[in-house]
């Protein structure tokens, strides 16, 4: 056996021994996704208010919802009406505000077609901040989500005393 | 001889035999321990993950409905408390609102947050202080009547400790170590096993082919087994008797020869001295008779003499070859001796000497004088003059040196000086001499022994180039009886 080859077996053996130990024990691993997320039952009516400065979703329980002042149709009326009132006591507790316009309603049924849903207020829709058109967009498509027309993200037309407002689907996914 | 092989060589066989074996043991052991060990570790790990997974789903089943959105920091904490147990705690995460202590951020990467974001449960092994953790993370998603679901914007993480898999893991890798540590004991002791099970009957081997070597012809090994090396010691013995057989063989033609060559020097004798008688008559005659007859007489009568000579000398050297020369000890006056030597071959007027007087030694006066004869003789005949003998006596040996003025001995001379019948000169068939004359003197030499050691004749060239004999005798001979000159 040559010092040539006693090195090249010693080196093998080193590799060999360092790859066995470095191999031990618990690695950290990357990302590993699995199903679907864990989903469930709410209680409680879906708006969307402003949560710092941003979109959110709002639960407002139940037994909590008074009874609406006006009643303009049978969609969508209620939460739009209460996104129109803003944010309650204890919502406003939570630091959730609303850039709707109070006294903001709509004039008219939600109306639902293929290519989305139109829906018309009593003001103007044009000079209406990005928020505030995305908290009518996405209070509208859920509820009438759950009424069967459409779907969450169908894109929203919002029609007002000063023009329309291009169609829109919901930020929040 | 037995250091030799006890001591090793640096890369003998016993080495690459422990070697291969452990290579070998080590190699396999490596590669059944490293595959168990990966297996059992991915199986380990894959059932902690898929548990955590489970009991995540179990406990998170037990936070619907959700009855508020979006959460206070307070009920954040409550949350996470309801879902930490024992072996997990959870952290709640709301957009930028999160629980746990900020000072120690969680082990929560981008990647994780990103894969969850996504809508699907994520979970990834971090490793947090040194210590593995595993995080497993979902979002709350609401149902919605319509089938889908919408995101709450609450994401659970939960952190859950992997020591005790890191536990099981690492006792799994000491026990792998021990089982290869464990291997490679056993290969080496297979593998000295195994060569001493090779390398006995190859040292059995090395021992008898050296004693063999040495001249015991007798020597034979024990046939052990079928193998191949049984069959290299079957083939050695063999080997060995035929050896045997023949140098026997030989042996017994060699004293076929010798004697052969006695009985016909004795044989010779009687003839000879006839013939010797009859010469004496013809030389007396030759003078007398006319040309080519008194030549030829003369003739006869010299060739007589020196068969004479020749067949003396053969007895002479069958005696040496027989072990029957004995030594006739005198106590003789050296330098005297010596000088009668000359004396009587008519050589005293040619020959220079330095023989201090008064040198006794107890030897064979007959053999020194034919010793002697023979170096001056061959000296004269061979050399160029002056010859001279030097003699010098010491406790208990004297040296006698004969050199001579000629052009010394050829190299290729010198070693075959003292051979029975060696010519120097191969163009000159015919010597004066028999061609044994210093063949004897060499063996009267060395019948003289005194303490063990046998006298010496030595033949070599002076610094001025002439050939050197130098004949060491005991200055007293031991009792020859018993004590044969076989060569």
């Amino acid at each position: 056996m040559t010092g040539r080859r006693a090195t090249r077996l010693l080196l093998a053996a080193g590799v060999l021994l360092t790859l066995l130990t470095a191999g031990c024990g618990v690695r950290p691993s990357a990302v590993i996704t699995g199903s679907a997320a864990q989903a469930g039952q709410s209680e409680g009516i879906h708006l969307y208010l402003v949560w710092r400065g941003q979109l959110a979703l709002v639960i407002r329980p139940t037994n909590v919802v008074a009874a609406p002042a006006v009643s303009h149709g049978a969609l969508a009326d209620g939460p739009f009406l209460m996104l129109a009132e803003g944010p309650d006591e204890s919502e406003r507790g939570r630091g959730l505000t609303s850039e709707v316009p109070a006294g903001l309603v709509p004039t008219a049924p939600v109306v639902a077609k293929a290519d989305g849903l139109t829906v018309t207020v009593n003001g103007a829709v044009t000079s209406l901040s990005a928020i505030a058109a995305a908290q009518i967009v996405c209070t509208v498509a859920d509820n009438a989500a759950l009424t069967g027309q459409g779907t969450r993200y169908a894109p929203v037309t919002l029609v007002g005393s000063d023009g329309v407002r291009p169609p829109r689907s919901c930020p929040i996914k | 001889m037995t250091v030799r092989w006890a001591g090793g060589r640096a890369l003998g066989l016993r080495v690459r035999l422990v070697l291969v074996f452990a290579l070998l043991g080590v190699t396999t052991t490596a590669v059944v321990a490293s595959v168990s060990y990966i297996q059992a570790r991915t199986v380990i790990l894959q059932q902690a993950q898929d548990a955590a997974a489970v009991s995540l789903t179990d406990q998170l089943a037990k936070v619907y409905p959700i009855r508020e959105l979006p959460p206070t920091q307070e009920e954040l904490e409550t949350l996470a408390q309801q879902l930490s147990n024992r072996e997990s705690y959870a952290v709640i995460v709301y957009r930028d609102m999160s629980t746990g202590n900020a000072a120690a951020p969680e082990p929560l990467t981008p990647q994780l947050r990103q894969a969850v974001g996504s809508g699907v449960v994520a979970w990834q092994r971090v490793s947090r202080d040194g210590e593995p953790v595993l995080v497993i993370g979902t979002q709350l998603r609401l149902d919605r009547t319509d089938g889908a679901s919408v995101p709450s914007g609450l994401e659970v993480y939960s952190v859950r400790s992997l020591a005790p898999e890191q536990q099981s893991i690492d006792r799994l890798a000491t026990f792998a170590w021990l089982t290869g540590g464990l291997s490679l004991v056993l290969a080496v002791l297979l593998a000295l096993l195994a060569a001493r099970g090779v390398l006995r009957p190859v040292r059995e081997l090395g021992q008898a082919a050296r004693r063999l070597g040495e001249g015991d012809l007798t020597t034979r090994l024990t046939v052990r087994g079928a193998d191949e090396l049984a069959d290299v010691a079957r083939t050695f013995n063999d080997t060995a008797g035929t050896l045997e057989r023949q140098v026997g063989e030989l042996r017994r033609m060699e004293a076929d020869a010798r004697r052969f060559v006695a009985d016909v020097s004795h044989e010779l004798r009687t003839p000879l001295a006839a013939m010797t008688a009859v010469t004496d008559v013809l030389d007396e005659e030759a003078d007398r008779l006319p040309g080519d007859a008194g030549r030829a007489a003369r003739l006869v009568s010299q060739e007589t003499q020196n068969l004479t000579q020749l067949v003396n000398d053969l007895i002479e050297v069958s005696r040496f070859d027989s072990g029957t020369a004995r030594l006739a000890l005198d106590n003789v006056d050296v330098a005297a001796a010596v000088t009668a030597t000359l004396r009587l071959r008519g050589w005293a007027d040619r020959v220079r000497t330095e023989l201090p007087p008064g040198v006794v030694a107890r030897l064979d006066p007959r053999r020194l004088d034919v010793i002697v004869a023979n170096l001056v003789g061959n000296a004269l005949r061979h050399g160029a003059e002056p010859v001279s003998v030097r003699l010098r006596a010491e406790e208990d040996w004297m040296t006698i040196e004969v050199d001579d003025h000629g052009p010394g001995l050829d190299a290729q001379v010198l070693p075959h000086v003292f051979d029975r019948f060696y010519k120097a000169d191969t163009a000159r068939t015919r010597s004066e001499g028999s061609g044994l004359g210093l063949a004897i003197a060499w063996e009267n030499a060395r019948l003289h022994r005194h303490a063990g050691q046998p006298g010496s004749l030595v033949a070599g060239n002076g610094p001025t180039g002439g050939a050197v004999f130098t004949l060491r005798l005991p200055r007293v001979a031991a009792d020859p009886a018993g004590s044969g000159g076989v060569r």
